[in-house]
């Protein structure tokens, strides 16, 4: 025998001021990561860096290498309103950037970054073949 | 202080019409018969379990007073997949610490009370939610899928390999009355079934299970006090990495499973890890993992997991036995219940009780590696006779 819960929704409101130019810079078409003057560069940005310093920011362009994919088929409660789509790892330099891609992209392929809303109206990277 | 397991149970997995307390108990009361001992014999009570998927979201307490142990403990431990093991640690370092004599770890997870699409997204947060699932929709198929399309680019693993680990891990389960899965598959099965997230397939991925395992410990002077028959802890590693995807430093392998093994090694001065044990249980949620795991934990050179299973080295009469009770890919892996799962199949195969897949001792110890997330926690045990 099987009874049904109490319906619980969870939508939570997420604070990112400390990282607000990478949200901001997403609309403008821009990628940014956070370096250190100890040395460590982040992606994803992160204000502090973990010597104690506050980092600074600084653009991530030009050109990467995809070093993994997947094409996810199952889609996950959120996504519902996605055909199945390719997730991608690349690396840019002293960073790896996750982004989608509508290209058949393979592992090496050299690809280029820019920024753009998907399908729930988030602004995301993707990538595409150089 | 030694600790050795002095008793261990596990229940049926696969979907269970019954709810997380009363498929603990399940385990539970196996684990103290097993052991001989009651609950008034337990000093402290650890409870592992994820607890996202149920609708008890805050399960210890629940679990701890059906089980008959209100007031000793509940510690609660949460590693994502890696939660079983974190929980018989809980176990292990409050007797190493002189604070029990006798604790009790269990592992339970009630994992098909919410449907598919609402696990795949909240196993999509074993990562980090808000850098990578809230922008691309990182399931956890995902992320080993973009591990596997790296180990295949790097060193040519195939789809068939990664097949193999599977008809392995049914062939073993259709064996195991415990395991969700009873039923053996072929190659062609799982090449010609679903995609799930390329390149895995469904017969790639561990199925979405209900389970719970416990793992009675004790130290060496209660075993001497009642006289417990255990199989000791020889050995414990553990490491982490980061939550970030985009962090590590390549997707051929976990780093953590690697940085666990060496601790753990060296704990039990082990140095050639294929000559060391009879039996070992690896974290194969997905296939790839299985791979990635032969060649993280030294059994093979990296690069060569797809053949090792290829060439049944990791089968029954193979160099090392691997996932003798069907694995987390046909066993099931009920997250919280895994570890404990594995410490169970390595103490039933240590004690020779593994009926039809008994493996043929000579070391007289075994190895348990569980992983949680993607290489984001990882758990390597030694336990000998």
């Amino acid at each position: 025998m099987i009874i049904e819960s109490r319906e619980l929704k969870m939508k939570h409101k997420i604070p990112v001021g400390k990282t607000e130019r990478f949200w901001k810079g997403l609309e403008e078409g821009k990628v940014f990561k956070t370096f250190c003057k100890c040395g460590k560069s982040y992606y994803p940005p992160r204000a502090d860096c973990v010597c104690g310093n506050t980092t600074e920011w600084a653009e991530v362009s030009g050109e990467g290498v995809v070093e993994c994919f997947t094409v996810v088929h199952s889609i996950p409660a959120g996504y519902e309103w996605s055909k199945p789509y390719r997730i991608v790892i690349a690396s840019f330099g002293d960073v790896r950037i996750m982004g989608w891609s509508d290209e058949e992209l393979k592992v090496g392929d050299k690809v280029t970054l820019y920024t753009a809303k998907d399908g729930s109206g988030v602004w995301k990277v993707w990538f595409r073949r150089l | 202080m030694k600790v050795g397991v002095i008793g261990v149970g596990c229940s049926k997995f696969g979907t269970r019409d019954v709810t997380i307390q009363e498929l603990a108990f399940e385990a539970v009361s196996e684990a103290l018969k097993d052991a001989d001992v009651g609950q008034e014999d337990i000093d402290l009570s650890v409870v592992g379990c994820v607890g996202t998927r149920g609708y008890e979201l805050m399960p210890a307490v629940v679990v701890n007073e059906y089980c008959g142990f209100t007031g000793k403990g509940p510690i609660r431990v949460e590693a994502a997949c890696a939660t079983g093991s974190a929980a018989v640690y809980s176990a292990y370092s409050s007797i190493k610490a002189g604070i029990a004599d006798i604790a009790i770890a269990i592992g339970v997870e009630k994992m098909t009370e919410v449907d598919t699409a609402t696990s795949a997204a909240i196993g999509g947060r074993a990562g980090n939610y808000l850098w990578e699932f809230h922008f691309y929709g990182t399931t956890f198929p995902a992320y080993y899928a973009m591990h596997a399309t790296a180990h295949m680019a790097k060193y040519g693993t195939t789809e068939r390999q990664l097949a193999l680990a599977a008809v392995k891990a049914h062939r073993n389960a259709a064996k195991n009355p415990k395991a969700h899965f009873q039923k053996e598959i072929t190659v062609e099965d799982v090449l010609n079934s679903r995609m799930i997230t390329y390149p895995l397939k469904l017969y790639d991925c561990s199925p979405i299970s209900d389970g719970a395992s416990a793992a009675i410990l004790a130290s060496e002077k209660a075993v001497k006090e009642h006289g417990f028959d255990p199989i000791w802890i020889e050995s414990v590693g553990y490491s982490s990495d980061t939550s970030n995807m985009t962090m590590r430093e390549n997707y051929v392998g976990l780093k953590a499973t690697r940085m666990a093994a060496e601790m753990a090694y060296k704990g039990a001065k082990i140095t050639d890890p294929l000559k060391s044990f009879d039996i070992a249980t690896v974290h194969d949620c997905f296939t790839i993992a299985e791979i990635m795991a032969y060649e993280d934990l030294g059994f093979c050179k990296k690069g060569e997991g797809g053949k090792f299973v290829e060439n049944g080295e990791s089968d029954f009469g193979g160099k090392i036995p691997v996932n003798t009770f069907g694995g987390l890919k046909a066993k099931g892996h009920p997250l919280g219940a895994t570890g404990v799962a594995m410490v169970y199949e390595a103490v039933k195969q240590l004690r020779e009780e593994a009926g039809s897949l008994q493996v043929d001792l000579k070391h007289y110890r075994a190895l348990t590696h569980n992983v949680g997330g993607t290489g984001h926690f990882a758990w390597v045990f030694i336990l000998g006779r």
